[in-house]
């Protein structure tokens, strides 16, 4: 599928910074919520995607002893997500998948939190069902078995989420990544050069370096702010800002006198600028900062710390005086 | 009488329009829009490897491809143990055209249909999909005539660089020779080939080349337009499953098509070219003057259609005519399900003739079978589809 002009994608998951803050803040409002009525977040789910809400208590409202459940804070969640964004990328490395598909489960991993709070489905099992979602979609079958296996993982954590993630996903499951548009780039930099073997060597290692680039990228807000062939070009300024192998404002005003194009220079300038500050500004949490946010955590998934992932489980299904909402089928809260 | 039951809320039940491999279709009104509908109800099951990849590969694309030509997929949500695809509600396919030979399909029906089939694969084809199984059970017909593509779940989408496909794809009457031979890389002739055997269909009202077997389908290609030789498809030897076939000289097309028009034969040769580089592409076949000359394509409001359970039984007289009747499971399009009410019909006035659409199972003698992907076939394709690359 290569137009991105008339995708999902385009319609439906790109935003503006505001449009993107808003959605964070109304998810962990949400689940702000939920703590406060039920006095714990978990959302429960099981493999035909019925989700299973926390049930109200009246003593929930904050008169919990002394034991107040602290839910956790916009950039908290946000902290949390960047952490399990970079586990994706490692899974994905360590099985040696293609860019193309740690990029989609990654849009699905940042799709996902769109419509939930990290508080009210564990981002550890979200991420490893995003991978196994990524890889069968991608046509790169992995069975889920393997994936579990190869991180030591309940494998069956991945097929229970699937189908929420599906459904959370509203089902647009084809993403554009900005890999392929990387390579095209780099092909018309070739021309625009008029490429000699050296050059063509330099251009080989500039693409090395812009995939690299775009990792980072991938890490940040762009990829719900910007399309793919504005992130593809950031990738490659950023590379080239280091190798120095093309006149890049040069090179800007050649794409922007395009017919087809739709931006000035400046304004090019500008995005690739905004864009470039996201992967500046990117913070990833401290094992401190980690430590004391998975506590939160911990607590408002209604799981003590001090448990270990057998016991954790078997707590969880004690708290199972769920209220059913198998009936609504679209679970994910509206926003 | 029964209420109808809702479903998420939004859909109203109706009668079931078929069984299919996966799960129901059944009809259905959109409460929300007031537009009759069919859903897809898909088991989810305890499988291991989770929620169905052809249903889901249907959906990735459906979701992406929007066009007069391929069929719109509305919504898709699980509920209770099934996912389930909302389709926009077509009224029947066109193997039920070809196939009710008390529709009467002229040269300017022919085109027409033709027209509308090319120019929903030259959508997907832009869009860098191959569909996969073009056949006509494939080629739904809406209720104002509109012919649109359906059943994505064989779609790949192409063009990334020397990355390699199955061959096991398309019901075998279909197939293009290349897959035949075992190619791997393959691109959009195979739709292409594919396209070709539809209209050789529409013309013959029958499918043109019937293979019983994965050779014999080469041996029925070799007997309509001879063996290639290596000026026609030089590429050819180095096909995997490649096999030297005892020469077959060519018949003339025109004896195979007696009467057909000069430019309908020439467009079907340039479809059936052996060499999948130098076949027509569609775009190039929806640029030839097959379609720019007379007679001009019928307006797809006015195309014939096969006649309605309801409709049939005024005019039931003798009905032998049938050639091809899919095996009962074929029944599982999203269309109304023929046989159904007829076959309880038959058994009130059974001194009537069979309708011609009756239910073949409840006869001993079977109709011969349209092959498609085989269950085998299919669970070979869940193991093996494109992991070889």
């Amino acid at each position: 599928m290569a137009d991105f002009q008339t995708s999902t994608q385009r319609a439906k998951w790109i935003f503006t910074p505001q449009k993107l803050a808003e959605r964070y803040k109304a998810s962990n409002h949400r689940a702000v919520q939920l703590l406060e009525k039920c006095g714990t977040t978990q959302v429960e789910v099981d493999a035909s995607g019925s989700l299973t809400y926390p049930i109200e208590k009246a003593d929930a409202g904050g008169d919990q002893g002394d034991k107040k459940l602290k839910p956790l804070s916009v950039d908290e969640e946000r902290f949390m997500r960047a952490f399990y964004e970079a586990k994706v990328q490692e899974v994905c490395s360590a099985f040696e998948f293609p860019h193309k598909i740690q990029a989609t489960a990654l849009q699905y991993f940042k799709r996902f939190y769109l419509q939930w709070s990290v508080m009210q489905h564990h981002p550890k099992e979200i991420m490893l069902t995003c991978v196994y979602a990524a890889c069968k979609i991608e046509e790169n079958h992995v069975s889920a078995e393997e994936i579990g296996k190869g991180i030591k993982q309940d494998h069956h954590v991945i097929l229970k989420y699937e189908m929420a993630v599906l459904q959370s996903l509203e089902f647009d499951l084809i993403v554009y990544a900005p890999y392929r548009a990387i390579e095209g780039f780099v092909n018309n930099m070739e021309e625009f050069l008029q490429a000699r073997e050296d050059e063509i060597q330099k251009l080989e290692s500039l693409l090395k370096a812009a995939t690299a680039e775009a990792d980072k990228v991938m890490l940040t807000d762009a990829p719900l702010l910007f399309p793919p062939g504005q992130l593809a070009l950031a990738a490659l300024r950023l590379a080239n800002g280091v190798l120095g192998v093309v006149d890049f404002d040069r090179y800007l005003e050649n794409i922007v006198s395009q017919p087809n194009s739709e931006h000035t220079t400046s304004e090019f300038i500008k995005l690739l600028d905004d864009i470039e500050n996201l992967v500046k500004n990117y913070k990833y949490p401290s094992e401190k900062d980690m430590k004391h946010i998975n506590r939160k955590l911990k607590s408002c998934l209604g799981h003590s710390s001090s448990h270990d992932e057998s016991k954790k489980r078997e707590k969880r299904s004690k708290h199972k005086s769920h209220r059913s909402s198998s009936d609504t089928p679209k679970g994910a809260p509206i926003s | 009488m029964e209420q109808p039951k809702k479903v998420a809320d939004r859909y109203l039940k109706q009668e079931i329009l078929g069984q299919g491999t996966y799960g129901v279709v059944f009809k259905a009104t959109d409460t929300k829009t007031g537009e009759t509908v069919a859903i897809k109800k898909i088991r989810l099951g305890k499988h291991k490897e989770g929620v169905n990849i052809t249903a889901l590969r249907e959906i990735k694309m459906l979701k992406e491809l929007k066009h007069p030509h391929i069929i719109l997929l509305i919504d898709a949500f699980p509920h209770k143990e099934n996912l389930h695809l909302v389709f926009e509600f077509m009224e029947t396919d066109l193997e039920g055209v070809i196939r009710d030979s008390n529709v009467f399909l002229s040269p300017a029906d022919i085109k027409s249909y033709l027209l509308m089939t090319l120019k929903g694969l030259a959508y997907c084809h832009e869009k860098w999909v191959l569909h996969r199984d073009m056949k006509p059970n494939n080629l739904l017909i809406g209720p104002d005539g509109q012919l649109k593509l359906a059943d994505f779940g064989l779609a790949r989408i192409f063009g990334t660089p020397d990355r390699k496909f199955t061959h096991q794809v398309f019901a075998r009457w279909y197939r293009a020779p290349e897959l035949l031979f075992g190619a791997k890389q393959y691109g959009a002739a195979v739709d292409v080939w594919a396209a070709g055997c539809v209209f050789a269909e529409l013309l013959l009202r029958r499918p043109f080349l019937q293979g019983n077997s994965d050779i014999d389908q080469l041996s029925k290609i070799f007997a309509a337009f001879g063996t290639p030789n290596a000026d026609q498809w030089p590429d050819v030897k180095n096909l995997p499953d490649y096999v030297e076939y005892q020469f077959v000289p060519a018949p003339s097309l025109r004896s195979l098509f007696p009467s057909v028009s000069e430019d309908a034969l020439d467009l079907l040769s340039k479809m059936f070219t052996y060499d999948p580089k130098a076949r027509i592409s569609v775009k190039q076949a929806l640029e030839h003057r097959y379609f720019t000359s007379a007679p001009s394509p019928t307006d797809p409001a006015k195309l014939p259609k096969p006649l309605r359970k309801q409709d049939s039984k005024a005019s039931h007289g003798k009905h032998e005519g049938t050639k091809v009747v899919s095996p009962p499971h074929k029944i599982r399009r999203v269309m109304p399900e023929r046989g159904k009410a007829d076959s309880i019909k038959s058994h009130v006035d059974k001194d009537q003739q069979a309708p011609m659409s009756l239910d073949f199972t409840v006869l001993a003698e079977r109709p011969p079978n349209r092959p498609t992907i085989t269950s085998a076939d299919r669970s070979h394709l869940k193991r093996k589809l494109d992991l070889d690359f």
